[in-house]
């Protein structure tokens, strides 16, 4: 029931934000916003709910011919992703207010807060029918912020890309699914279901090019770059801080536990995507002037990290993967909001026409300094946990990509600086007729909260690392389960700078045992049985 | 119970086929004594002859059997078209109640000859022997190719009937001609008799099949013999157009079903042709319908597509194969005849809503209809949560259960999708485009067309989110 109010608050607030007529707009945002702050409310109640009962609701939908149902549920995995989701809705919805004109205020609240929900939607499903349901809704509400509201001829444009390329992949999803419902006449997905290793290959391989599109990753990246930069910041920082988190959610939720032979036979193309994601968001990047699509191909540097920490086979990366991932969230929200605070106020993205702006908004350039400085991995700040921790792990099982991938974390100080020193340092510089003011305290106040958290993880990241182990429990998860169990205590620790680096080396030599290993999950089932002696410093 | 020369009649099993001819008869004859009766009497005449065939129809529910010696079924099949049909020709005659008379036709005239079409496809829908199948086809053709003319004022709609008229014939002639060489293979004109002739082959049978499949790929709409489709649908009269979108399709996709079902096993090499076709189908349709910025002519391209998609259904096997079909050719049904709705709202009856240009920013001006429209076009893409979601699911899995053809038609679905993203999102995206019209088009408001467009959408939705419902209704 909790877990229904948390998913379906968001879309009701929109229909109540409908309801109310266009002139009073500031009825939509009280509305808005109040929705959206008890919805981020609820989910942190989850913290406490989840880790005792775990919160695991199935209503029976669709039983003649194959059996579906409303399956809901959040684990260990799933919290984060959810707590996510509610924390940039809420700042995006605030943020919402100071750009939408005001008499279309009212359908771009509702289209926001309807995205919310299917995000939820998304994270919460347990069943193949209805995690595809929202895969595919998710398009509905960006398409229509893209051409109704976004105001500019560029972002309707770049509707087509996004809807085009996101449905095309959304389809093959469902061809993958369907093939192995029309195998196993159930949407419920069981690990550990003998499926012919040829029918697994071809699921896995339509799971993966769904994922690798949502995502995106290197070479299925075109429909990101014109998204992420013509897209009104509120709507893009909901896309790249939560949408682009989906494919590789789906990928530790469902993927990797139901078609671990597969994911293993797949694992060298989708090594080499990860690795070229990698080395070409950051080049590209390096190379930009226009700060959002900057950002924008960072992004697609930084997630090609977790694809290769999934496909590492390897217990640190693995969990690593999913504190990069929140991290990642966190951190792409705010830039692109702070971008979009910036953009508002010079009129421009270009980093060529406009700088200086920490003579005359030093809130801001406080705000951007700490966003940036977690991008490009400072440690004590989230950015670097997750990426310290990946390339730990990953080393164990890929030397030769892990020092390939790296180069990418010098370039990201070169691109990243780049950006800051372009837009907050040197004399001030900004295109006529425009006035650069400072952040509105409404501003300031609505990214607090991601910053906050950004520099929680980075000091504590084994708050997050914690937590995910109990996945094992909760859920018939194979690959999120018992792969994590034993070591992320150890790696908590690594984290917070403590001397056990050879307990995570030791944790690592049993990885390199299942990496070597054919096949995925029995081989950590027995890992799990054979190592509790690791968890003990 | 009847009985004729020695053919029994159950007067029972043809019942709604009755109630409806008493019904078309008795608006011929209001028309012709009272010149002064009123567009809503003889439309109200149709629609209550609808609810009294149908009224008709629930009795039959769940008791299959035949009747004129076989000639005619009352099944689970049949009970499905039968209420598509009908409630097709209740929301036409909803829809058609805001055309005026300078439109050409008498409404009397007009009314009962979408009736009579409606009692072909009923009659096809039925169908169990070959001369009852060319029945109910020209009987549903006739009507139909008069139909189209009835916007006569235009030369458009003069040109729609002609060709219709002259592509239907040779199409007819295909038939007929076929069904001549399938009687002279089996020495029967049941479909049951004609069973035995496919098992054992024959050269005679399978030419006589080709012909046949020629002429119902024709009525169907399937690529290659889908020319006449985009100039017929664009010139007919709006209301029509629906009509013929959901009505005449229903009927040769009941008719086709009848033969793969009765005469073929599901995996038949017999049945090569008509997987060609719909892969045909489903490109051509989708990528015709990119260029398209008339929504009668997209609806009409539209249609070819999902001709092909519900073709789709016949690679898998029996029962489940039936109830992707139905389930599929509901959806299709309540989201066509919802955005045929859509333009006659707007429009009042005219065409002033069938350009999409009219549609440019329709949001900030009319929110509701604007909402409606959009959800039919998401339902036709499939987008989840729709019923032509659900629909496109079960299809898929017939084609990804059956064999290399399947696996190929599921395939080519899945392209053809991707393309009508493109096809049926241009239309959302000028609807939600931030664009003011300088134009404003006046847009119509009137009640019939909004009982269409509500019933379409509770329908989409309902099913979308609830299949369980139908299989619940339809057993």
């Amino acid at each position: 029931m909790l877990i229904d109010t948390v998913i379906f608050l968001p879309f009701v607030t929109a229909l109540a934000v409908l309801c109310v007529p266009r002139r009073f707009s500031t009825a939509h945002k009280a509305i808005a916003f109040a929705g959206s702050a008890v919805t981020l409310l609820l989910s942190l109640t989850f913290l406490w709910l989840g880790r005792r009962t775990a919160a695991d609701q199935t209503v029976p939908w669709i039983t003649s011919g194959w059996v579906a149902a409303y399956h809901v549920r959040v684990d260990d995995l799933r919290l984060f992703f959810v707590l996510l989701t509610t924390l940039v809705s809420a700042a995006c919805v605030w943020a919402a207010f100071s750009y939408a004109h005001a008499e279309r205020l009212r359908g771009y609240l509702a289209l926001i807060l309807s995205f919310e929900t299917t995000l939820l939607g998304l994270f919460t499903a347990a069943d193949l029918l209805l995690f595809y349901i929202y895969w595919d809704l998710m398009l509905i509400p960006v398409f229509l912020l893209l051409t109704g509201f976004s105001g500019t001829q560029a972002a309707r444009r770049a509707a087509w890309s996004y809807l085009i390329y996101n449905g095309a992949g959304g389809l093959v999803l469902l061809l993958g699914i369907i093939a192995l419902v029309a195998r196993t006449h159930s949407f419920e997905p069981a690990a550990g279901t003998a499926l012919p290793a040829t029918l697994e290959w071809w699921v896995f391989a339509a799971f993966a090019i769904a994922f690798l599109i949502k995502t995106p990753a290197f070479p299925f990246h075109s429909w990101m770059p014109p998204t992420y930069t013509h897209a009104p910041p509120p709507v893009v920082a909901l896309v790249s801080g939560v949408q682009s988190k989906a494919g590789l959610f789906a990928m530790l939720a469902f993927g990797l536990p139901l078609f671990g032979r597969a994911a293993h036979a797949w694992a060298p193309v989708l090594l080499v995507l990860a690795v070229a994601s990698v080395l070409y968001g950051a080049l590209t990047a390096m190379g930009e002037q226009d700060m959002k699509t900057l950002v924008a191909f960072s992004s697609l540097s930084h997630l090609g990290l977790v694809w290769l920490a999934l496909f590492a086979f390897d217990i640190t990366s693995v969990s690593a993967g999913i504190l990069m991932l929140i991290s990642h969230g966190l951190i792409a929200a705010v830039l692109f909001l702070l971008l979009g605070f910036i953009e508002e106020r010079v009129g421009t993205r270009d980093l060529a026409q406009f700088g200086g702006l920490c003579g005359v908004a030093p809130r801001l350039n406080v705000l951007m300094l700490i966003a940036i400085m977690a991008a490009l991995g400072l440690p004590g700040l989230s950015g670097f946990a997750g990426e310290f921790l990946i390339l730990i792990g990953t080393w164990q099982t890929q030397p030769v990509y892990t020092s390939i991938a790296l180069v990418s974390v010098v370039l990201a100080s070169v691109y990243m600086l780049k950006l800051f020193q372009g837009s907050m340092h040197g004399p001030l510089r900004i295109p006529a007729g425009r006035q650069a003011g400072e952040l509105r305290i409404r501003e300031g106040w609505l990214v607090a909260p991601l910053l906050a958290a950004i520099v929680f993880l980075g000091v504590w990241p084994g708050w997050l690392n914690d937590r995910t182990p109990n996945v094992a429990g909760a859920t018939h998860n194979v690959a999120g389960a018992n792969s994590f169990a034993p070591t992320t205590h150890n790696v908590a620790r690594a984290n917070s700078f403590a001397p056990t680096t050879h307990n995570v080396a030791r944790a690592n030599s049993f990885a390199r045992t299942v990496a070597g290993a054919n096949s995925f999950a029995p081989d950590l089932l027995n890992l799990a049985k054979a190592s509790p002696r690791v968890g003990q410093p | 119970m009847t009985s004729i020369a020695g053919v029994s009649i159950s007067w029972a099993v043809l019942a709604p086929i009755v109630a409806l001819t008493a019904g078309g008869l008795l608006i011929m004859i209001v028309d012709l004594v009272s010149r002064q009766a009123s567009k809503a009497v003889l439309y109200g005449i149709g629609i209550v002859s609808c609810i009294a065939s149908f009224v008709a129809l629930l009795p039959l529910y769940g008791h299959a059997t035949t009747t004129l010696a076989g000639a005619f079924a009352s099944d689970r099949f049949s009970w499905l078209f039968d209420a598509v049909l009908l409630l097709t020709l209740a929301i036409t005659l909803l829809l058609s109640s805001l055309r005026n008379a300078e439109d050409g036709t008498s409404p009397g005239s007009y009314a009962a000859l979408l009736v009579f079409c409606t009692i072909g496809g009923m009659v096809m829908a039925g169908a169990d022997n070959l001369i009852i199948i060319f029945l109910g086809i020209e009987q549903l053709s006739l009507a139909l190719y008069v139909l189209a003319g009835t916007g006569f004022p235009r030369e458009a709609s003069q040109e729609a009937a002609l060709k219709y008229v002259l592509l239907g014939s040779l199409a007819s002639g295909f038939l007929i001609f076929g069904s001549a060489l399938l009687y002279g293979s089996a020495g029967s004109v049941q479909l049951t008799a004609l069973a035995s002739a496919a098992a054992s082959g024959g050269a005679l049978f399978f030419a006589g099949f080709a012909l046949f499949l020629v002429g119902i790929a024709f009525k169907l709409a399937l690529a290659p013999f889908h020319t006449w489709v985009p100039d017929v649908y664009e010139g007919s009269p709006l209301a029509v157009t629906g009509y013929m979108a959901v009505a005449v399709k229903a009927a040769a996709l009941a008719i086709v079903a009848r033969i793969v079902y009765t005469v073929f096993g599901h995996d038949s090499a017999a049945l090569v042709p008509l997987w060609i076709l719909a892969i045909l189908s489903m490109l051509v349709g989708n990528l015709g319908a990119i260029r398209q910025r008339n929504l009668k002519r997209l609806l009409g391209y539209s249609s070819i597509a999902q001709a092909g998609y519900m073709v789709v259904a016949f690679a898998g096997v029996g029962a489940a194969g039936l109830s992707a079909l139905l389930f599929y050719l509901v959806a299709y049904a309540l989201t066509s005849l919802g955005a045929f709705g859509v333009m006659a709202l707007l429009g009042n009856g005219t065409d002033a809503y069938a350009e999409l240009d009219a549609y440019r920013g329709l949001s900030w001006r009319r929110p509701w209809p604007a909402a409606a429209m959009s959800l039919f076009f998401f339902s036709l893409a499939g987008i989840p949560a729709t019923a032509g979601f659900y629909g496109k699911v079960l299809l898929l899995e017939q084609g990804l259960s059956a064999g290399p053809w399947g696996v190929a038609l599921a395939a080519t679905l899945v392209a053809g999708t991707i393309v009508s993203f493109y096809v049926y999102g241009k239309v959302v995206w000028d609807i939600y485009s931030h664009v003011e019209d300088e134009r404003k088009l006046p847009t119509g408001n009137a009640l019939a067309p909004w009982l269409a467009v509500a019933a379409g959408a509770a329908g989409t939705i309902v099913f979308g989110l609830a299949p369980q419902i139908f299989h619940f209704l339809t057993g």
